[in-house]
């Protein structure tokens, strides 16, 4: 018993009769020999840091800002995403397709928080240039993402990059075809600045093949190809190519984006259903035009991000689906709109889905003052040298983007289908990687193979801070690489929080208007949104096993995490049932 | 917000040693140790016959950080009353004493002794963690025992008759000042509970579920959400009576089917669809009662 002993005899100075008396502890009992399974702290991988083709660890970074550690969250976001004010805005956030907080309630509205730490980064002052500590240099041709990422990566890397950009202001798709709406010029410019400040030499107005020779660019140690997709597909409409007010949806946005405003007529018609499809519509709409998006296919198919298309409809936009442009319609010889085919869906097909079929002799005619094709955009690979393999007009490459010829390095539009910002930032980044380890090992390093999956979140994108070998700033508990799926985790433990969504504008403002349209969330919402994160898979000291365990077996360690203390611990596996995070896993290995 | 951080509401030490002898899973050690977490240093508990006068320790061993005294099944109220007379006698006033009981010291055995003390108001508190039979000494019923279940006593060819007797309803008759329910699976309820106890004199009654694997025949790691179920299913709501009089819910209890927590446990495995749903049923028809003295007392 312990050392207040009240109840022995001689304390009272009466006579009562002598009784046993317990004075050691159970702690002599080696109770945990009786298990036959063990618990073990094991952190796992939340599925939006899997999900994000950037490769982001979104996970790591909610925790530190809801340790209040703002700062160091910024750090870690723009350690793996170069331009998170930029992805903040238009990136079509697969990481809350796959938030598992939507199990629970709604997913975190885990752009809404990126663009503000990007807006926080871009407020202060640039770091400075990483130190240049390898002797190679690395051409990179285009500037878009793919182009700045493996840029900005490469030369944290210690290279020195040279970017050829064709066009006279840096940016690719993002400055080219993104409106300004949705990415102002203003943080564009800023996080490309950003990037330059790594020390990196930006030949803007310098096409290669044309202002320069492939063979300047291959005299570089490495090559990286990120020219984009600038050619707008043939509209397949009959005797389009006669009438300019059928035009390339691209070349539209183009010219608005450089700041021209042209008139497009009373009504317009954009046709395709993706991205493109909607920045020119939403554009024309700010024009002054009434608009319809003509898709051959309904709304469930369209590739566009559903954010757009709603957005899209709250401003006006009309939508006409499932009917094809099929030919010209004209009085007296003038352009006034054009005939449709009307489709119906069949069977899926290689994109899984479902392929629109005509339906024979169902066409009708709309009327158009202006039409815009807008269903997708080819590469101009021209400039590129026979030996570098190509396939259905993109660039072959292998995981790390290393083309058919060794020291071509490819990535962004140019590989990937279908495109995005995001892929295209991971494409940058992995090929920033593969150009690495290419010229170490050239240069005689022993560096072996890149350990891709150990690199990768979960099945994701990869990791530079994991490639650097870099301290994590999130204590991380034995780290396994497998994403953690909401059936892994104990649900009970949460609470519902409605998810904070972005401020709009004003949808009745918008016509002729194209500020930005969007204005995410207050710094004190983005901090509350954060900690709506539920850290899926890795330990944040909630200590909800410290309680449960029966055996108080489980004690704080001094560097925050836990100890388990196996002579105690009889294996019934609480710990790892009510985990709220699943990070604790029971085995047999070790007994 | 996404979860209530929970090491802010409850105390951080443990008065409860490692090495103790519940089975794998036992939900009663966690009672003991939340309640002695929210009690602190300066108690006294008497132990009547149960299983936790196995957990304890055998002599010369004990493992709890605070006196123990170990007595006869019948006698817990009646110890707990003497052993508060004596601190008191002795001049010491603020030490709390609670009788730590299992359902059959309670709900049976030790009724008599625990209806004498709170008719006198002695001024302790009585703990019942509740397992639903006499488990210690191999899973005979007790009438804390729900109806239809299996125990060695109630076989499966001709299983409980009786449905759970209302403790809560006869503690609240001797109008004691506070009586209680509580949850492992809800401990920050439970811990306030026992400082609200703590707080107030006279006789305080706590009533906890405490599942048990090898009893109820459920896995180990069952024993918090299984505890958690029969709260949100409304087996066993949490709420507190104050002077026998003020009931009142203090977690919601989202209710809906009971099937998957009887389902769960092998005790019922025997059951018919017919006999779950008579489960049901009288679920349901305390819940109506228990509201009804919620909404006017009683």
């Amino acid at each position: 018993m312990s050392e207040r002993d009240v109840t022995k005899p001689h304390d009272t100075g009466r006579k009562i009769p002598p009784i046993a008396i317990s004075e050691t502890s159970t702690l002599v009992n080696p109770t945990g020999s009786w298990k036959y399974i063990m618990p073990r702290y094991e952190d796992r991988v939340a599925p939006c840091n899997a999900g994000c083709p950037v490769g982001i660890d979104i996970e790591g970074y909610m925790y530190l800002i809801g340790q209040g550690r703002l700062q160091e969250a910024a750090d870690l976001l723009v350690r793996e995403n170069p331009m998170p004010a930029v992805t903040g805005r238009v990136c079509h956030h697969p990481c809350e397709d796959s938030c598992n907080r939507a199990s629970l309630d709604e997913a975190v509205a885990i752009h809404s928080v990126e663009r503000r730490l990007g807006d926080m980064i871009l407020a202060a002052p640039p770091p400075p240039a990483p130190e240049r500590t390898r002797e190679e240099t690395v051409a990179v041709i285009g500037s878009g993402p793919a182009g700045l990422s493996c840029a900005c990566f490469l030369a944290r890397l210690g290279y020195g990059v040279t970017v050829f950009e064709a066009a006279a202001e840096a940016g690719g798709m993002l400055r080219l075809g993104i409106p300004e709406y949705r990415l102002p010029r203003a943080i564009l410019d800023r996080q490309i600045e950003r990037i330059q400040a790594a020390g990196i030499d930006l030949r803007t107005s310098t096409r290669v093949g044309t202002d320069v020779p492939w063979a300047e660019v291959d005299a570089f140690d490495a090559v990286f190809v990120a020219p984009g997709a600038h050619v707008g597909k043939d509209s397949r409409i009959d005797g389009a190519e006669s009438v300019s007010a059928i035009r390339p949806g691209l070349e539209f946005l183009k010219e608005v984006n450089a700041g021209g405003r042209p008139d497009l007529g009373e009504r317009v018609i954009v046709v395709g259903g993706g991205n493109t499809a909607m920045d020119c519509a939403r554009s024309a709409l700010r024009l002054g035009a009434d608009v319809t998006v003509l898709y051959r296919r309904t709304p469930r198919e369209m590739p566009a991000i559903p954010q757009e298309v709603r957005e899209a409809k709250q401003e006006g936009v009309e939508f006409e689906f499932l009917a094809a442009p099929i030919g010209v319609a004209k009085e007296g010889g003038v352009f006034t709109g054009i005939t449709c085919q009307r489709m119906e869906l069949g069977e899926p097909d290689e994109s899984g889905r479902r392929r629109p079929v005509p339906i024979e002799g169902d066409t009708f005619t709309t009327k158009a003052d202006t039409v815009l094709t807008a269903i997708g955009e080819d590469c101009d690979l021209s400039f590129l040298p026979g030996d570098i393999g190509t396939t259905w007009g993109l660039v072959e490459v292998d995981e790390l983007g290393e083309s058919t010829s060794a020291t071509v390095f490819a990535g962004g539009d140019v590989v990937d289908m279908p495109r995005s910002v995001a892929d295209a930032l991971g494409a940058g980044k992995r090929a920033a990687i593969g150009i690495d380890h290419f010229l170490r090992e050239k240069a005689g390093e022993d560096v072996g193979e890149v350990p891709l999956d150990d690199l990768r979140f979960g099945g994701g994108n990869v990791s530079a801070l994991r490639y650097s070998k870099d301290a994590d700033p999130i204590p991380r508990e034995a780290p396994v690489n497998q994403t953690v799926t909401w059936d892994q985790m104990n649900p009970h433990h949460f609470q519902t929080a409605p998810r904070h969504e972005d401020h709009f504008h004003d949808a009745i403002d918008l016509r002729s208007a194209f500020g930005e349209t969007n204005f995410g969330l207050s710094q004190k919402e983005a901090i509350e949104e954060a900690e709506r994160c539920l850290n899926c898979g890795v330990c944040n000291r909630c200590e909800l096993c410290l309680i449960f365990c029966p055996d108080m077996a489980i004690s704080r360690r001094e560097d925050g995490g836990f100890e388990i203390d196996m002579r105690y611990c009889k294996g019934c596996g609480l710990c790892a049932a009510e985990c709220p995070r699943g990070a604790v896993t029971m085995t047999r290995e070790g007994i | 917000m996404s979860q209530t951080i929970i090491k802010q509401h409850i105390p951080r030490d443990d008065l409860l040693a490692s090495g103790h002898l519940a089975c794998p899973g036992c939900a009663a050690p966690i009672a003991m140790n939340l309640v002695l977490k929210a009690l602190g240093p300066e108690t006294m508990v008497v132990l009547p016959a149960c299983c936790w006068s196995i957990i304890a320790g055998p002599w010369p061993q004990s493992s709890l950080r605070v006196p123990l005294f170990h007595t006869a099944f019948e006698t817990g109220a009646a110890v707990a009353s003497g052993i508060k007379a004596g601190l008191v006698a002795r001049g010491d006033t603020e030490t709390t004493v609670i009788s730590w009981a299992g359902d059959g010291g309670t709900f049976d055995i030790g009724l008599q002794a625990l209806s004498g003390a709170a008719e006198r108001n002695e001024d302790f508190i009585y703990i019942c963690y509740d397992n639903e039979a006499y488990m210690n000494t191999g899973v005979q019923r007790s009438s804390a025992t729900p109806w239809g279940a299996w125990t060695t006593t109630t076989p499966t060819n001709d299983p409980e008759h009786q449905p759970k007797k209302d403790i809560m309803a006869i503690m609240a008759a001797h109008r004691i000042p506070y009586a209680a329910t509580a949850s492992v699976a809800y401990p920050v309820d439970l811990v306030e509970k026992v400082k609200k106890a703590r707080t107030i004199r006279g006789t305080r009654f706590l009533h906890i579920l405490a599942p048990c694997p090898p009893g109820w025949k459920t896995q180990n790691d069952e024993t918090i959400d299984l505890a958690r179920m029969a709260v949100e299913r409304r087996v066993f709501p949490l709420m507190e009576v104050e002077n026998g009089g003020t009931w009142r819910f203090t977690v919601d209890h989202p209710g809906g089917s009971i099937e998957e927590y009887i389902r769960r446990q092998a005790r019922f495995k025997h059951l018919t669809d017919r006999q779950v749903e008579i489960i049901q049923d009288e679920v349901d028809a305390r819940w109506g009662i228990l509201s009804n003295r919620v909404e006017h007392g009683t």
